[in-house]
């Protein structure tokens, strides 16, 4: 009796999990593809040095992150693949995510202040830990994207 | 150097994969190591309980579940302990000394500990209503004696979670899945020991009262309560399908000609 109760919840919680945690990353990536679309002529890139022929007017530090978490069903799977080795499927889209994510503010910030580029652009992720299990669970992950960004004096 | 916008490529970072197709693949690879594991630890303790003299049992256990006991159910405590070393002297050569114990809890229930102590609660004494109905009951915990079922399943027990916590404690998400596994897995090794249990616990009732007459009782009522359960649950969750073992005490009883009427032993109830 008792096994099978708990068993209906955590079916049950899985289900709910994933139909929500699924249409939220549904909406999610729309979103993304959208706002990339709008974005796609602005140049952010990993280049140190600025190319030939840039002259650049301003330049400032360009910032931008999210902190992701999980939803149980995701963790689920992740922790059945921690018994069985392999990618880590479930946790790929997150990640994937909250990368575009952190880009894409870091770029609307730059686009916002009037810059004309981002150049020197860095990727940067951090565990947040919990405050479960003395710190060694884990809250969430921080994805950091920050670049240079710069203004260029306009050819005349 | 020239700069020309495109869009990113997608499907690179992601698995096209669907989440459901790899939460069953994923399901049924852990089951499919659970169930290796379960089947190697109940083959082990099989054997090990071989090796296991009752002597040995008996002494290492000795007085442990003493202290489970309610001082102010020691009248009764010696009643039913009366009871099961009657019950016992048609066990010939029974290697325990039999020991019961009284528990506050108000479900019906009863258990076989390792050592020879028969736990009894509160609620299964205020629900028996002939000492015939409760002798079967306490018969039953005697055939768990006889087959070693109480060294197994705390065999099974220590095994099992040992095992499964050397092999996956570093996982999260393992002891949800090896602790339902684990019931199941006891679910499927009892069917078969409560129905020995059942039949030899019959047995010493006939030979007690010379009638099984009370016997079934029990099941009667828990049959017939099962829908409407309170204190009941206990007793049927830890001794299942309880219909299904009424009819079998039936056949065995009929087989073996012995009368299902008779006069019923009275049990005075304390509440």
């Amino acid at each position: 009796m008792e096994a099978l109760t708990q068993l209906g919840i955590t079916l049950m919680v899985l289900t709910v999990t994933y139909l929500v945690g699924s249409a939220i990353e549904r909406r999610h990536f729309d979103s993304l593809r959208k706002r990339e679309a709008r974005l796609r002529a602005f140049p952010t890139v990993t280049f140190e040095r600025l190319p030939e022929g840039w002259q650049v007017a301003d330049s400032g530090l360009a910032m931008g992150s999210t902190v992701v978490s999980l939803d149980y069903f995701k963790r689920f799977l992740a922790g059945l693949r921690g018994i069985l080795g392999g990618r880590v499927r479930s946790y790929e889209p997150l990640l994937d995510r909250a990368r575009r994510e952190a880009l894409l503010r870091m770029t609307e910030g730059a686009v916002a202040d009037g810059y004309d580029a981002i150049v020197n652009v860095r990727l940067e992720t951090s565990r947040l830990a919990s405050s479960r299990g003395r710190g060694k669970g884990t809250a969430g992950v921080e994805m950091l994207a920050f670049g240079t960004a710069v203004k260029l004096v306009r050819q005349p | 150097m020239r700069f020309e916008p495109r869009a990113p490529r997608e499907g690179i970072n992601v698995s096209a994969t669907h989440p459901l197709r790899e939460a069953a693949l994923l399901v049924a690879g852990v089951s499919a190591i659970f169930a290796a594991l379960i089947l190697v630890v109940g083959w082990s303790v099989e054997w090990a309980v071989r090796w296991i003299p009752p002597e040995l049992e008996a002494r290492t256990f000795g007085d442990w579940a003493h202290h489970l006991s309610s001082p102010e159910h020691e009248a009764e405590r010696l009643a039913v302990e009366a009871l099961a070393r009657r019950l016992a002297m048609h066990w010939p050569g029974a290697p325990y000394e039999f020991q019961v114990t009284v528990s506050d809890e108000p479900e019906v229930n009863a258990m076989a500990l390792p050592g020879g102590t028969i736990l009894v609660t509160k609620g299964l004494l205020r629900e028996s209503q002939s000492e015939n109905e409760l002798a079967f009951v306490v018969g039953h915990e005697l055939g768990h004696f006889r087959n070693r079922d109480q060294l197994r399943r705390l065999g099974r027990g220590i095994l099992y979670e040992l095992t499964a916590s050397a092999l996956f404690g570093f996982n999260a998400t393992a002891p949800e899945v090896t602790g339902f596994l684990g019931q199941m897995a006891d679910r499927g090794f009892d069917r078969e020991q409560e129905r020995a249990a059942d039949r030899f616990g019959l047995e010493l009732v006939q030979a007690e009262y010379g009638h099984v007459a009370g016997a079934g009782r029990f099941f009667e009522r828990l049959v017939s309560r099962t829908s409407g359960l309170g204190d009941l649950a206990a007793y049927v969750s830890t001794h299942p399908a309880s219909s299904d073992r009424l009819e079998d005490l039936r056949d065995y009883a009929a087989e073996r000609g012995w009368r299902r009427e008779g006069v019923l032993q009275p049990w005075t109830r304390s509440d």
